[in-house]
């Protein structure tokens, strides 16, 4: 029980540093290939030219995604240290930005600086008379100063080498394991609809985002909007194989999917676990593993179809989607079975399908 | 039970609201008196008020991600949880909360 705890509790401060990062990678990510879209429209060259406007927003795009590593560093550092934690956070940031250790020496510089404030506010007692000096002298200085040195000189090499390597990696597959990476990838962007499988890959591909590769982010699209998609050409394709609260729930699961949030078929999955889920990750398999093939691209890591003209190769990643969500559907329509009224009764019981045992919270105080 | 609440996911777009709106169901289903306050990437809404938080026998953080202002439930009784929970089961987290909360009494 302590375990999962510990575990509830790491997990819970790197959400707060990717929640931290959304908006400035989202806000970054557009803008930077809004500069591309424009460049290409007015003239490729322009893209070249210092000072144009194209070639300004791509800057400051890139200025912007610059700063994800110290942005996301001081977040986690805030979240375990509260505010002291900022400041050593941003600089522990940028120095696995400047040593290459990049999005994983970031996530573990946050850490590392986190829990180093909250020794040193622990431990360390001053007299009363230098209370002062704690919070704007003592705690900065020492914890920029250790945490940078650390970062340095001991995690910041291995961190480096394994990013690199792991880059290097994904840039030299080709052909069937480049499709298979997709798939698995996809698969898992699919699995669990936006549960901590899906937020794993997705963080994976964020990180991978931060150092330039940004073919698995467009996996993540994939894998993300083709559960509600696929859903609802099922739906259209076999209509009686449908409960009335499933048709309800589907409403809003389709426009949701076109924002690329996932949840909205939960409600749907619930009643047929396994054949929604088998489904879904096929056609996300196959979808993902085309992506990864064709070289479509993202460059910016959420905002639904409402980005995809900013992808390269838009119109194949339309393709993709579409393919793996006519897969989905159909399978899915062949492998459900008719509603029956025991199926409609089910809808009734919405908030007592759980296993008691799955309710985990904690109580404080 | 008077309760108090905090909703809070890691985009802080979508699951935030649906927790609350989920919580606040759960908590009337089970006829208690609830406010919740959302914290998203927009930032607070519908802040819980002084008096709220102070008559309230309860504090519900259904939350993802570190939140702010916690330091105003110092001294109060409170349930942790993440949003998932509470968007899945409502009303059965709720009777949970109920029946450990008499337990520990």
């Amino acid at each position: 029980m302590a375990k999962s705890k510990n575990f509830t509790v790491i997990k819970n401060h790197i959400l707060t540093g990717i929640s931290y990062m959304l908006p400035l990678i989202v806000g970054a990510g557009v803008c930077m290939a809004l500069g591309q879209v424009i460049g290409r429209l007015i003239g490729a060259e322009t893209l070249e030219i210092e000072g144009s406007l194209p070639w300004v927003l791509v800057q400051i795009g890139a200025w912007g995604l610059g700063l994800i590593v110290p942005v996301i560093a001081a977040a986690i550092a805030y979240s375990i240290a509260d505010k002291p934690g900022i400041a050593p956070g941003v600089i522990i940031g940028f120095i696995a930005n400047q040593i290459e250790a990049g999005f994983i020496g970031g996530i573990l510089g946050g850490f590392l600086v986190g829990y180093l404030v909250r020794a040193i506010m622990k431990y360390i007692k001053v007299p009363k008379s230098l209370q002062g000096l704690m919070p704007v002298m003592i705690i900065p200085l020492l914890s920029i100063t250790i945490s940078g040195l650390i970062m340095y000189f001991v995690i910041g090499g291995p961190i480096a080498y394994l990013q690199n390597s792991l880059i290097g990696f994904l840039e030299s597959m080709q052909g069937g394991s480049q499709f298979l990476f997709g798939g698995i990838l996809g698969s898992m962007a699919t699995f669990d609809f936006g549960g901590p499988v899906n937020k794993t890959m997705s963080m994976f591909a964020d990180g991978l985002l931060v150092e330039g590769v940004y073919g698995p982010e467009a996996v993540k699209f994939v894998g993300s909007i083709i559960p509600p998609f696929g859903i609802t050409i099922s739906y259209f394709l076999t209509k009686n194989k449908y409960t009335k609260s499933e048709k309800e729930s589907l409403k809003a699961a389709f426009p949701m999917g076109i924002a690329m949030i996932t949840e909205g078929v939960i409600p749907i999955a619930a009643r047929d676990l396994i054949k929604v889920v088998g489904s879904c990750v096929l056609g996300s398999f196959v979808a993902g593993g085309l992506i990864m093939t064709w070289g479509v691209e993202a460059p910016v890591p959420h905002g639904g179809l409402f980005v995809v003209p900013l992808f390269t190769n838009p119109w194949l990643f339309m393709a993709a989607l579409g393919i793996g969500s006519v897969i989905t559907g159909v399978t899915l329509s062949l492998w459900k079975k008719q509603v029956t009224e025991e199926d409609e009764a089910f809808d009734e019981m919405e908030s007592n399908s759980v296993d008691d045992d799955a309710i985990v919270f904690t109580v404080e105080g | 039970m008077k309760i108090v609440g905090v909703a809070a996911c890691t985009a802080g777009i979508a699951h935030t609201y649906i927790a609350r709106e989920k919580l606040m169901k759960g908590a009337q289903a089970r006829g208690h008196e609830i406010h919740v306050e959302t914290q998203g990437t927009i930032g607070i809404e519908n802040k819980l008020t002084q008096e709220q938080i102070q008559s309230a026998d309860l504090v519900i953080l259904a939350v993802d991600i570190k939140i702010g202002g916690e330091e105003r439930f110092k001294n109060k009784k409170i349930v942790r949880v993440p949003t998932a929970t509470v968007i899945k089961a409502p009303v059965q987290f709720m009777e949970k909360v109920e029946k450990e909360l008499s337990v520990s009494k």
